[in-house]
């Protein structure tokens, strides 16, 4: 069946035959269906598994009864009085739940900083290495940097730009080869690891 | 004093001085601009009045401080230009971050919702949908983020797919542009530009040197950039301050922690 629509889709993109037009409409379609529902049986699956730590009072189980209320909330707020300006779900999004996701996420610089006050030492010649152009890149790219003259936002600017990026296209070109063998190896059948099934 | 055992909460309360203390006073660091965000900038503006842009909202509330800006001002340059703005998002977060964004730009521009700006909203399995906008936008998305129905809508009687779309811009804290550059710009042929987090930069240059990418703005320097490029101070060029401390007290810190690991080493 995968081979089938594997190479369905394949040819489809280089025929443009009407027939290819309405098959391509109608996988797109069955895509979003099937990833929908995916989404539905992820919330049942996370709202039964708070349930669960719930009823059954485990450790922890304050912060699941918490999670589906959180739950509830959203959902009801959003069935009911809609998302549009204004509504209860917007400003509930806006007041309480990208607030608080930003305030985790700032965490991390703290912790960075503290990993890098113990971590970052250059303890051989490829620490040191590493450690001279993390401290040219941070300089180099706040206007603090640009103050002292061009020598040192261009050689950030180059060490990201170059050695960075030429790292990167090689991995970006490994992905892409790589992508195209294991496709045509799921299409042909030869790997059927992702089916659970032995190779 | 041991400097290498030093209490790590004393590291917080540098940093969180770094950081706050030029928020409340501010210093006015922006830097040059960049060749990158020049190139952004004069690709809008090369836009006739009156195009159409796609802005795709795909990013995550937590990482909104550094790529909110980045989004606010090139909707504002946008809005600016006379062109019109269909808003999409391929994570749930950004969908109403960049529907709230929106809607008080749309506001303070005068434009008017379904002509000037129509807000499409959230669609799960983004690689579908991506191609879907390719085929018709109404079949993709028969109904708007307010669920009004988007054949009512006079901007999509007039743009039904890619073919009416003059560029497309996805404001992005992770891989979602190489999406859009896979599908939309390699099926469609639409032209693609980025608005990035700092770290996706270097990720996306390989795309930029190969003209699949037009162009692309990273982190809160590339938004303090373009805020200076459009002459106003946005939370780009604020963020800029606190940024720039931020990076001089780490700085100072590894430099201290080598000092203290090298004293240490010569001690035993």
């Amino acid at each position: 069946m995968v081979g089938v629509f594997g190479f369905a889709m394949l040819i489809q993109y280089f025929v443009p035959h009407p027939l290819g037009r309405v098959l391509y409409g109608r996988v797109l379609e069955w895509m979003q269906v099937i990833f929908a529902a995916g989404l539905v049986l992820g919330g049942a699956t996370y709202a039964m598994s708070h349930l669960r730590t719930v009823s059954g009072r485990r450790e922890g189980w304050i912060y699941s009864l918490l999670a589906l209320a959180a739950l509830t909330l959203m959902l009801a707020a959003g069935l009911i009085g809609g998302i549009d300006r204004g509504t209860l779900f917007l400003w509930l999004f806006n007041n309480l739940q990208a607030p608080l996701q930003q305030t985790v996420f700032s965490l991390l610089a703290f912790f960075v900083a503290s990993a890098a006050y113990r971590g970052f030492r250059a303890r051989n010649i490829d620490a040191a290495l590493l450690l001279i152009v993390a401290l040219v890149v941070m300089l180099g790219r706040i206007p603090i940097g640009e103050m002292t003259g061009p020598f040192l936002p261009d050689l950030a600017r180059w060490l990201v730009d170059v050695p960075a990026v030429a790292a990167k296209r090689g991995i970006l070109i490994g992905i892409g080869l790589g992508s195209v063998a294991v496709a045509l190896r799921v299409m042909l059948g030869i790997e059927r690891a992702w089916l659970g099934g032995r190779r | 004093m041991n400097l290498a055992q030093i209490d790590r909460r004393w590291i917080f309360v540098i940093v969180f001085l770094a950081v706050a203390l030029p928020l409340l006073f501010p210093i006015g660091l922006v830097g040059e601009v960049s060749p990158r965000t020049q190139t952004m900038h004069d690709l809008i503006e090369a836009l006739p009045r009156g195009a159409t842009v796609i802005i795709s909202f795909d990013c995550e509330a937590a990482s909104w401080p550094e790529i909110g800006p980045v989004a606010e001002a090139l909707v504002e340059h946008t809005m600016q230009r006379g062109i019109r703005i269909i808003g999409t998002s391929f994570l749930s977060e950004g969908t109403a971050l960049g529907f709230e964004l929106l809607s008080r730009h749309a506001d303070a521009a005068d434009y008017v919702q379904g002509r000037d700006w129509v807000y499409l909203g959230f669609r799960p399995q983004y690689v579908a949908a991506i191609l879907g906008l390719g085929e018709s936008i109404t079949q993709e998305y028969p109904r708007d983020y307010i669920n009004q129905p988007s054949e009512d809508h006079t901007l999509l009687g007039a743009v039904r797919s890619y073919r009416d779309v003059a560029l497309v811009i996805s404001i992005a804290d992770d891989t979602m542009p190489q999406y859009w550059i896979e599908y939309a710009g390699a099926r469609y042929g639409v032209k693609i530009a980025a608005g990035l987090s700092a770290v996706m930069v270097t990720t996306f240059t390989p795309y930029l040197d190969s003209g699949q990418l037009q162009a692309l703005i990273g982190g809160l320097k590339g938004a303090a950039e373009y805020e200076r490029l459009l002459g106003r101070e946005g939370a780009g060029s604020r963020g800029m301050d606190a940024q720039s401390s931020a990076h001089l007290a780490i700085i100072v810190l590894v430099i201290i922690g080598n000092v203290a690991y090298f004293r240490g080493r010569g001690r035993s």
